[in-house]
């Protein structure tokens, strides 16, 4: 086991935060973290990596608690969005953290796959925004650690940015464990092998995309029938279309679908009754 | 990975940092020798005895000034932000990353007083020795440490906004009541009676004594007082943020 969580709590003043939340990743996973606001998640990453402890339960990193140096050797974490040194440079940034593990990736090379390769020299306080995103990711990786932590890896980068990003993180995720959290439905399909849903401080699920889509159950029917476009949820699809056949009701243009793995992230969060 | 490497790393990419910043390097490191040119100069000039005297008060005032002021600001502008948070993911430990902020203030303070001296080389008859210039340098190092806790201390307990007022009269009551401005003998009498309590007269006392006129082991005694002193405070500071902000 990378990470494991144990019936693990947290309350800031009396507003529980996580309530006995049990979770663990696995070596060679990809683990999308996903939840509402304030769900629990960014407290869940800051306990797993030892910035705050835990109230009760029981956290373990690569069978270490998780401040020990040993088991923080072994994992990366991008910085939040907009934190860097303005006056150093993107090298000089990578060359620090890069510094802190046993077997880091070349500097050049480990920039030029975020595509900063060219900008290596830049101070940070130069950088775009999806260019800050990029230069967070690529410290995540640079140690060539184990476990990488992501935290909102792609947030604020438009739709053509975020699918290369993904492509890379696919790329570098070989061999190695990866949290993400986030908010995009997309991305938590797009790269993960196992997706973990909090909300109040719990897991309410734990599956890959397919599993959390035929949870949510049921099909969506629409058609047109005599008096305008119908759409229908229903748990059983055949029977519901069986049952409008005997009863002679007049439709067009039926359409059976599941549920979009959105529809079924809010129906399991509560967002939709 | 070393902690010696660590420690080297984060002191390179403090200095980087400041010294790539004009509008703080400029005025911090000019500071005080155009202060000493400016206030000092027209006696000093006269005998190498006051211009001994009075360059080693400004050596001293220098690096007070760097370390009290700047680094105080500096940390308690930082500590709230997302790089300190992410840093803190990092497998290095805070003795380290306090070592390396105490290196990273020395080399500005170093750099701060050369200016004074090198005024002072320029236009009055100086005339200490190589031999004096290196135990200058050593006892200008040691003096320093607790002026970058107290620069520290001052980071972790007060605001971001109260950190400049707090540090910058610090800075300037202990250069005056410390006899930095003055000969220790023409302040005002209440003052001379507390003056030889403060760290600033010790480091004033033993940078004197290198052409014989401090007192050489009560500075460095006062001066460890004070460091074990602010290095409590600043450590307690240091865990009261860690409680606050992470627990």
């Amino acid at each position: 086991m990378i990470l494991t969580f144990n019936n693990v709590a947290k309350a800031y003043g009396g507003i529980r935060a996580l309530d006995s939340l049990s979770l663990g990743v696995e070596r060679n996973e990809i683990v999308a973290l996903l939840g509402p606001n304030g769900a629990g998640k960014t407290t869940t990453l800051e306990i797993a990596l030892g910035l705050r402890t835990a109230d009760a339960g029981e956290v373990r990193l690569f069978e270490a608690p998780p401040h020990n140096a040993a088991a923080r050797r072994r994992v990366g974490v991008t910085p939040q969005q907009s934190g860097f040194p303005d006056m150093l440079r993107l090298d000089e940034i990578m060359a620090l953290v890069a510094e802190h593990y046993p077997n880091p990736a070349p500097i050049p090379e480990a920039l030029a796959r975020f595509g900063l390769g060219e900008m290596a020299r830049r101070r940070a306080g130069t950088l775009s925004g999806g260019q800050s995103r990029r230069l967070a990711l690529a410290l995540a990786f640079v140690g060539n650690p184990e476990f990488v932590v992501l935290d909102e890896p792609t947030t604020g980068l438009d739709v053509e940015s975020r699918r290369r990003l993904w492509e890379v993180v696919r790329h570098l995720g070989r061999g190695r464990s990866i949290l993400f959290t986030t908010h995009h439905l997309e991305e938590a399909q797009a790269l993960s092998t196992r997706i973990l849903v909090v909300d109040h401080g719990r897991l309410i699920f734990d599956g890959d995309a397919r599993a959390l889509r035929e949870r949510a159950g049921g099909r969506s029917l629409t058609y047109v029938g005599e008096d305008g476009p119908v759409s229908v949820t229903t748990n059983d699809s055949d029977a519901y279309v069986r049952a409008m056949v005997s009863a002679g009701v007049n439709f067009q243009d039926l359409e059976i679908s599941r549920p979009s793995l959105e529809e079924a992230f809010l129906s399991i969060t509560g967002g939709i009754k | 990975m070393s902690s010696l490497s660590l420690l080297r790393a984060h002191a390179r990419a403090g200095f980087l940092d400041l010294v790539r910043w004009p509008g703080y390097v400029v005025p911090t490191v000019l500071f005080p020798a155009m202060f000493f040119a400016l206030f000092d100069l027209p006696f000093a000039r006269m005998r190498a005895d006051v211009a001994n005297a009075t360059t080693l008060a400004f050596v001293a005032f220098a690096i007070v000034g760097v370390a009290l002021y700047q680094f105080g600001v500096g940390i308690a502008q930082e500590r709230g932000r997302p790089w300190e948070r992410y840093l803190r993911t990092l497998p290095v430990s805070t003795a380290v990353r306090f070592a390396a902020r105490i290196v990273t203030a020395l080399c500005f303070g170093v750099l701060t007083a050369a200016a004074v001296v090198l005024v002072a080389c320029v236009f009055t008859p100086i005339d200490l020795t190589v031999a004096a210039w290196l135990r200058v340098l050593a006892y200008a190092l040691y003096g320093g440490v607790p002026f970058v806790l107290i620069g520290i201390a001052i980071g972790y307990w007060t605001s971001a906004r109260a950190a400049v007022p707090i540090a910058t009269a610090c800075n300037l009551l202990l250069a005056y009541a410390g006899g930095l401005w003055l000969p220790p003998g023409d302040l005002p009498k209440a003052v001379q009676t507390i003056s030889p309590l403060l760290p600033t007269r010790a480091l004033a006392d033993l940078l004197w004594s290198v052409t014989g006129d401090g007192n050489a082991l009560r500075g460095i005694a006062v001066l460890a007082v004070y460091t074990v002193l602010f290095a409590i405070i600043a450590a307690i500071g240091y865990r009261r943020d860690e409680q606050t902000r992470y627990a």
